[in-house]
């Protein structure tokens, strides 16, 4: 079937192979239909020759985590990212993946009411002990919220969905940093109310779209955006390429991840007395691979903590990807085994991570995770 | 074109011919070896191998040199260049080194004998001139045939002529030794020891490279001993004992009454020889069917078994 | 699997597939260690070569030497060929499957079991990375020597297959002096130890020739690697040339002047390009080939031969040369080489990765007939090379789409192959024979010799039945895959 992918793009990759051991699903199960070069020979047996969509074609591409982890890795620049997110679409849409319960459950999420309904009964349901630890939800999440209040009308700070609903301690936290450091910002709240990453990911790009539309049309055009999801900013900045418009890709020229804007601001921060922990830096896929603006993190936590350090994985994703800890539990879990080991091996007090998913994720296998944004805040008013 | 590629060199076309393809034969260097892989049958005819460097491109690092040569004629010609190879120095034939497949002892710096044969051409069982490896210094085309005839005691091919990876000889080469030296500590501060030789008291040490590279060296000798500077060991004598490097740390109480141990290495050269478990039923039965194969009429060195000392 | 599905089995067992084979290599290992989807068996036809083999048979993903041992003798009984496979990253078609045989990929046997300092060795099992070994050994202070440019990819099995190079096997030596004991599977099941942690083995070299045979001997279920010192000193040299002549000629005048340098690469200014783009590490596009020189050792007397490099290079019309500042300067350089050939897919999306050794005397020559052949057969070329071995590395650059254009990639390629045997070099140097060069192989030996070449194998799989149809040239025995294609259409769809 044709999978609508672009012919060239597609022809880009030459099977070299060097993408194999940055792709998680390849290193937990050694199994090449589970590997960017094998989606992709995969992709063409389908788009090419007509091959059938077997349970085990869809699985390899259902169990690709979309880190992205191979894009960099690969020398003849694969949009790989791409080619999975239409590979999905094209797929969803003919019915063929992405379920109707899932495309149900996304919905909410363009919706702050619903979505705050969900989450305070979800709150709920936490403390009745009917939440499965797997899904990453460790602490308790608050059943009411008090909401984010502007801190000026410098940029805005990207607040979403379900981070909104479950971490709205760390949007406060990084406000506060900005603050210190004279950025005052206006938290997004309804103006913005989703980024649609997810959906895109589960080949809903229409529903992206749309979330995309309502976003561009709320914001003030002038102002710089501020994420401190990476999986979110990550988004944002391809609107440019998901909607391909002139006013979509100056939207995504404004887009900012947190720590990246923060690093070109630092010297506006007061010096403080470091918090004396080591902190180990897992950077998200979605910010090392795809923003590829992780050295940010580096830059603005190295005046905060005593100590960073490096993981040894190259970067390797930790399972969340977004939706996938749910949809996919065994290799999710399989992968983040090998996240915890890299953490274990270098022996941190705390890991930071930019990603709400990433920290959820690592946090339901008991690793400390924390926020940059949280860390800094700390330091500040320690 | 393939023609082309069987000899037309009259001197291994003579050998061949001598070999023949029947009858009980072995190739006979300079004896200083005779005796390994157990006595040969009385019926083997004895053959001298051709001698003589066929050709030597110092610039390519290579030499092409008949099985018959001495290694001290060879390494005296490449001397003049400034080179030498991985063959060991004891009065032997170059044909012999290889088919014994035995390494210098001073391993560390003359490098590893089998990885220094990069063709070999030999007689077969049925006279035919064979030829496996090539001429360069890297190649992975086809099996590795020169690792098979390497060490083979003659049993599968009577080497006619080897082409050899040369070395350069580096700049400076000194001795010293100490008594009481540990020679396993030396081991692990040295980075490049021509050799460490250990007698169980003194530990004798070469030293080699770079003018400036020996010094340093020297200076963190002092740290382990009282070293003082000696004259170029002889090669030890007696028997040859294969063992691993850590091994060696319990030679002194492993009963023997004299040995010299080359440390980082794991060869004892002792004055008994060494009991060895046979080799196991599998590779046994790939031994078998090798010999087999190369020589189907057990012509070649019969009598000689590799493995038996 | 739906839910329904897994119940179904968890209740009543794995059902069976209608085919012995299948079901009994289940049986041994697990069935979902054991694929038999179409669309996967397609993916495993390849390499990272032009070759296709086709759709394989079973895939079998093994986790230990008892696995091994049983799908060898399960094979057997059904009179199946096997092929091992690690990360697919040959470039031979040595690990695709020809006459659809049972495939065992090692990817899952993937433990370092053992760092033995004393011994100066590491017990690992084949699937085990090369780049995850040496990042394993770093904090010890060694690595594993063979680094090919695939070496952040390929597993260890595959670099004992293929008897695997890299640039710094100048110095070091190539994987065969890198591993001194083998653990393998034979075709008939027999398990050998090969080699052994003493000095020097009793018997027959089989370690030695076990390296290198490409998969045809048997299978690697375990290997003891030599630990490779880091070395305190390094330097990276960059000199830039107006020509590859210039570039080629500075290689033979340091290998004459006696110096073994870690590592001596040369690229030409059309891969040069290509690389910067990616990498941006500062090569210099305009220069018309660069040398990527580098020296290890003592700190004492490191810039010595560093500076006789950068010497003899100012004698061949260097036009610039630069020492590496940081550590991060020489990454990136060293990135941008081994990177190289996945790099040109900015300029054509297929490329056909040559690989022949000259004389180094002969370079320079041998070169500029490369680019006429190039010229003649309207193709485009890029020289990537580790010159310090004469391993030449001539890149054919192509879009695969364009009608014709693959006979006139492999008339080039033929050429090629007859230039660098005239100048007296070899068919290959690293990447091995596999079924790219078979055919080659009696321009490098007589028949007699191939004789022998076969008389090993047999000596190891009498039937030949590990990984059959590669190495040797047809009229061999172990060549003649005619009766390995007649597999009945039936069997796996």
């Amino acid at each position: 079937m044709d999978l609508k992918l672009d012919a060239d793009d597609l022809n880009t990759c030459v099977q070299c192979g060097l993408c194999l051991p940055h792709c998680p699903t390849f290193r937990v199960t050694g199994d090449e239909s589970m590997s960017p070069r094998g989606r992709i020979h995969l992709m063409r047996e389908v788009q090419d020759n007509n091959a059938p969509l077997t349970d085990e074609v869809l699985e390899s591409f259902e169990t690709c985590v979309q880190c992205r982890g191979c894009e960099p890795a690969c020398p003849s620049s694969v949009p790989y990212g791409y080619l999975m997110e239409q590979t999905r679409e094209t797929l969803a849409d003919a019915g063929h993946m992405t379920p109707t319960w899932q495309k149900l459950a996304f919905k909410p999420l363009a919706n702050p009411t619903m979505l705050q309904a969900g989450s305070s009964a979800l709150a709920v349901a936490q403390r009745l002990k009917l939440v499965p630890k797997r899904l990453g939800i460790s602490e308790e999440l608050p059943i009411r919220r008090k909401p984010l209040k502007a801190t000026g009308e410098d940029v805005y700070f990207f607040t979403g969905c379900v981070m909104d609903a479950w971490q709205r301690d760390v949007h406060a936290a990084g406000m506060r940093v900005l603050e210190a450091a004279g950025i005052g910002s206006i938290p997004t709240n309804e103006l913005a109310p989703c980024c649609g990453a997810l959906h895109a990911h589960a080949g809903l790009a229409d529903d992206t779209r749309n979330l995309a539309g309502t976003m561009m049309a709320n914001l003030d055009p002038d102002k710089p955006i501020l994420v401190d999801s990476a999986g979110c900013g990550a988004a944002m900045k391809d609107y440019g390429h998901l909607l391909g418009t002139e006013a979509a890709k100056a939207f995504s020229a404004r887009v900012f991840d947190i720590q990246e804007y923060l690093a070109d601001h630092l010297e506006a921060l007061p010096t403080v007395q470091p918090l004396d922990l080591r902190v180990a830096v897992q950077d998200p896929c979605h910010l090392r691979h795809v923003q590829r603006a992780h050295q940010a993190t580096r830059t603005v936590l190295a005046p905060h903590v005593r100590e960073l350090v490096e993981l040894d994985d190259d970067g390797l994703c930790c399972g969340a990807g977004g939706a996938y800890s749910v949809l996919q539990p065994d290799l999710s879990g399989d992968i983040r085994d090998r996240k915890v080991a890299a953490i274990d091996r270098v022996t941190p007090d705390a890991v930071a991570s930019a990603n709400p998913g990433c920290s959820m994720h690592l946090g339901a296998a008991g690793v400390p995770t924390i926020h940059p944004m949280e860390l800094i805040d700390r330091a500040l008013n320690a | 074109m393939t023609a082309v590629l069987y000899t037309d060199d009259a001197v291994l076309l003579d050998f061949a011919a001598d070999v023949g393809s029947e009858g009980a034969v072995a190739i006979e260097g300079a004896r200083t070896r005779w005796g390994l892989g157990g006595p040969l049958e009385e019926s083997a005819r004895l053959l001298a191998a051709p001698s003589g460097i066929v050709e030597y491109v110092p610039e390519e690092m290579i030499v092409t040199v008949r099985a018959g040569t001495t290694v001290a004629d060879l390494h005296a010609e490449l001397a003049e260049r400034g080179q030498w190879t991985a063959l060991p120095e004891r009065g032997g034939t170059v044909g012999g080194a290889v088919a014994v497949g035995q390494n210098d002892f001073r391993k560390p710096a003359r490098g590893e004998l089998r990885s220094a044969v990069l063709q070999v051409r030999y007689v077969s069982s049925e006279g035919k001139i064979v030829s496996g490896g090539g001429p360069t210094v890297k190649n992975v085309s086809g099996f590795d045939i020169p690792r098979l005839i390497t060490g083979s005691l003659g049993t599968l091919g009577c080497i006619a002529e080897v082409i050899l990876r040369t070395n350069p000889i580096p700049a400076v080469e000194r001795w010293f030794r100490a008594d009481g030296a540990d020679p396993f500590a030396l081991q692990r501060v040295l980075l490049d020891p021509g050799a460490i030789l250990w007698d169980g008291t003194s530990t004798t040490i070469q030293l080699a490279g770079h003018g400036v590279d020996v010094e340093a060296d020297i200076a963190l000798l002092a740290d382990h001993g009282q070293f003082a500077e000696v004259e170029a060991p002889a090669a030890p004598t007696g028997h040859r004992w294969s063992m691993t490097p850590a091994e060696l740390r319990n030679l002194p109480t492993a009963g023997l009454d004299a040995f010299i141990a080359e440390v980082g290495v794991g060869i004892v050269h002792a004055s008994s020889p060494q009991p060895k478990p046979p080799l196991s039923a599998s590779v046994q039965l790939v031994h078998e069917r090798m010999k087999a194969e190369f020589d189907p009429t057990n012509r070649l060195n019969p009598g000689r078994v590799v493995g038996v000392r | 699997m739906s839910i329904i599905e897994r119940v179904r089995r968890t209740i009543s067992g794995p059902e069976s597939s209608g085919d012995p084979l299948l079901d009994e290599l289940r049986a041994a290992l697990s069935e979902d260690r054991v694929k038999i989807d179409g669309a996967q068996r397609s993916l495993l036809g390849k390499d990272a070569s032009v070759f296709d083999g086709g759709n394989s048979g079973p895939i079998c993903y093994p986790t230990t030497t008892d696995e091994v041992v049983a799908i060898m003798k399960i094979a057997e009984s059904h009179d199946r060929a096997v092929v091992p496979r690690g990360a697919g990253t040959g470039l031979a078609g040595g690990a695709i499957p020809l006459g659809a045989p049972v495939v065992i990929a090692v990817t899952k046997m993937n433990q370092i079991l053992e760092i033995d300092e004393d011994n100066g060795i590491a017990w690992v099992e084949p699937g085990v990375i090369n780049l995850d070994l040496t990042r394993h050994l770093t904090p010890l202070g060694y690595h594993f020597a063979p680094d090919p440019s695939s070496q952040q990819v390929c597993t260890i099995g595959g670099n004992v297959a293929n008897n695997s190079g890299g640039p710094h096997c100048l110095a070091y030596g190539v994987t065969n002096s890198h591993v001194v004991a083998l653990e393998v599977v034979t075709a008939s099941g027999d398990v050998l130890m090969l080699g052994g942690l003493d000095a020097e083995p009793d018997g027959y070299d089989l370690r030695g020739v076990f390296v290198g045979s490409e998969g045809t001997l048997g299978i690697t279920t375990k290997v003891a690697v030599r630990l490779t010192r880091n070395r305190p000193a390094v330097r990276t040299l960059l000199l830039s040339f107006s020509n590859t002549r210039d570039a080629a000629n500075t290689v033979s005048g340091v290998v004459a002047a006696g110096i073994v340098p870690a590592a001596m690469e040369v690229m030409d200014q059309r891969i040069t390009v290509a690389v910067e783009n990616y990498v941006n590490a500062g090569y210099p596009t305009d220069a018309g080939a660069v040398l990527l020189a580098e020296v290890d050792g003592p700190e004492a007397g490191i810039d010595i031969d560093a500076e006789r490099i950068r010497q003899i290079g100012l004698d061949n019309n260097a036009t610039d040369v630069r020492l590496a500042g940081s550590e991060e300067e020489r990454a990136a350089l060293w990135k941008g080489r081994k990177t190289a050939f996945g790099a040109v897919a900015q300029i054509a999306p297929d490329y056909y990765l040559h690989d022949t050794v000259v004389p180094r005397s002969k370079l320079a020559d041998v070169l500029d007939e490369i680019y006429e052949i190039a010229d003649r057969h309207d193709v485009l070329v890029m020289n990537v090379f580790h010159a310090g071995d004469g391993n030449l590395h001539p890149l054919l650059i192509f879009d695969g789409r364009e009608p014709g254009v693959l006979d006139r990639i492999h008339a080039a390629g033929g050429d090629i192959i007859t230039a660098s045997l005239d100048a007296g070099g070899v068919l290959s140097g690293e990447h091995g024979i596999g079924v790219e060069k078979q055919k080659y192989m009696d321009r490098l030996f007589t028949p007699d010799d191939l004789d022998h070449q076969n008389r090993l194998r047999r000596a190891f799989d009498p039937v030949c039945r590990a990984n059959p149809g590669k190495v040797l040239p047809m009229g061999h025995s172990c060549a003649d895959i005619q009766q390995l294609r007649s597999v009945p259409a039936e069997v796996w769809g």
